[in-house]
């Protein structure tokens, strides 16, 4: 983790979901060392109480809310854990599966997982933290899309609609609650070398070898890393992008660029 | 406190269109995060004051006059640059002219003026630059192009074309200099600066049109030059990594409305 020094997010509260692992929980360690109250949240209770002791070690403050974010009640009580800290004002949408399977041989569960974990769980999110938001005095929701969302990658249907989707929702709610001081924003990764692509990389027995296929892919030549998704999600979070709303921030090395 | 992420302490930037707006915004925003500055313009006495004031926030900064337009002059400011500070590792293409007019009105001196400002200028400059970015560490190329470029508005033929065209030869950049340097665009909505004002004060109904205007954003203000600053020095800095190719609007949500 870097260390930046600065504490833009003192005084803020920040809920990030999918924050017990991987891009999720980076995300959250990097907004807690710059001074936010977090509220955790995911379904892995386990890894929730772990982030959240290394957060305290460091001197953050974090309280956990197991969520399944596809959950109408339990995604209501994430907000409210939020609400007994004093209000809302960063949200880090970061859950999300991924399936790889094409798309005839993606089978009805598989692609309702899909939808539900990656669009319905942001839409469930927003929908109960937007008000509490805007009684806040106004915030930041950053939605974890994907390259995928903009281009297409075989064996990759349900995971491609659902973050293409996103996208458009996330448009959709920058533009209604604009006006009510909620900026809502997308940053799109391509592979990481942490999160859903490592995690496939290291199950495939040489991950080493997929890894370096994939970077030499990219422009940049190389992977993402949790430092670039944290630089970008605390910059659309912040207010250093003030007048930025209903964007979407490719973190893809130039990928993006060549294949649209 | 400045973020480590966006220091530019040891860096050198050379904006173009910098005498005022948001030019001169960036050159005192990336001043106060330590980058040495290179300001170019026409405008002789504008660009001395943004001097006055990087110097005030700390930076060695020069002034350069440049009329982008003219192919030579890109070359010089480039070299001028880097003849002063060694060398050069942020290029901010931010200057532009803006003439309104139909397509059926347009004449031939005022789309190549356009186009030559708005888009050529911008190859001339890279081409100028990029040997030099890469004789050091690599570097950050930010163009500023509009809304304008993503959608179409009544009365901007040769102003939108220039910026999308900015837009594909920006992707282009980012896809050909990589991995050492990267390329992104800004896609600024309507933002509150002399020149704007200007335009609004020339029109028969100003205040009606900043309404009309207001309908269509919707965070319901003008962007500020410092808006576009923070979004540029976020581009120019090592917090965007791995950010290249990407065209990245402050417009206060106008082009998803849109």
């Amino acid at each position: 983790m870097s260390t930046s020094g600065s504490r833009r997010f003192a005084g803020r509260v920040a809920a990030v979901t999918g924050a017990a692992s991987g891009l999720g929980a980076a995300i959250a360690a990097r907004l807690a060392a710059e001074g936010a109250r977090l509220v955790l949240a995911d379904v892995d209770r386990a890894g929730l109480e772990r982030v959240s002791a290394a957060i305290a070690e460091r001197g953050g403050a974090a309280t956990i809310a197991p969520t399944d974010v596809t959950r109408d009640t339990e995604v209501a009580a994430m907000v409210g854990a939020a609400e007994a800290l004093g209000g809302l004002h960063v949200l880090v949408l970061s859950a999300a599966v991924e399936i790889r399977r094409p798309l005839v041989e993606t089978d009805d569960t598989d692609w309702q997982r899909v939808l539900d974990v990656n669009l319905k769980g942001p839409f469930l999110c927003m929908k109960h933290a937007i008000p509490l938001m805007v009684r806040s005095g106004g915030g930041s929701i950053v939605a974890l899309g994907s390259t995928l969302g903009a281009i297409g990658q075989p064996g990759y249907a349900a995971y491609c609609a659902s973050k293409g989707a996103l996208v458009n929702l996330c448009k959709q709610a920058a533009v209604e609650h604009a006006a009510d001081g909620v900026r809502v924003n997308v940053v799109s990764p391509s592979a990481c070398d942490v999160g859903l692509f490592a995690r496939v990389a290291e199950q495939s027995g040489r991950a080493e070898q997929v890894k370096a296929m994939v970077a030499s892919n990219v422009p940049m030549r190389r992977l993402g890393t949790a430092d670039d998704v944290c630089e970008a999600v605390l910059f659309l979070a912040s207010e250093a992008s003030a007048y930025v709303s209903a964007a979407v921030l490719p973190l893809d090395g130039g990928l993006a660029a060549r294949r649209q | 406190m400045i973020d480590a992420g966006t220091s530019l302490a040891g860096k050198v930037a050379l904006i173009t269109g910098a005498a005022s707006g948001q030019g001169r915004a960036a050159a005192v925003l990336f001043a106060h995060h330590g980058a040495r500055i290179a300001i170019a313009d026409v405008n002789d006495a504008g660009a001395a004051e943004t001097v006055r004031l990087a110097q005030a926030a700390g930076a060695d900064a020069l002034a350069v006059h440049a009329d982008v337009s003219r192919h030579d002059d890109n070359a010089r400011m480039v070299a001028t640059t880097v003849a002063r500070f060694g060398r050069l590792d942020v290029l901010y293409n931010n200057a532009a002219v803006q003439m309104s007019g139909r397509l059926v009105d347009c004449t031939e001196a005022d789309w190549d003026l356009t186009l030559a400002t708005n888009l050529s200028a911008i190859f001339w400059a890279c081409r100028a630059a990029v040997p030099h970015m890469l004789a050091s560490e690599g570097g950050s190329i930010i163009n500023t192009a509009s809304v304008l470029g993503l959608i179409g508005s009544e009365g901007y033929a040769a102003y939108g074309a220039a910026k999308a065209g900015l837009v594909a030869l920006t992707r282009q950049l980012a896809v050909e200099l990589a991995p050492r340097i990267r390329a992104n665009v800004i896609a600024p909505g309507s933002i509150d600066t002399p020149r704007f004002r200007k335009v609004v004060d020339d029109l028969a109904d100003g205040e009606g049109f900043l309404r009309g205007l207001m309908q269509h954003v919707p965070l319901k203000r003008l962007g500020t030059a410092d808006d576009i600053a923070r979004v540029a020095l976020f581009l120019a800095s090592d917090a965007s990594a791995y950010t290249s190719g990407c065209v990245l609007p402050c417009d206060g949500g106008l082009a998803a409305l849109r």
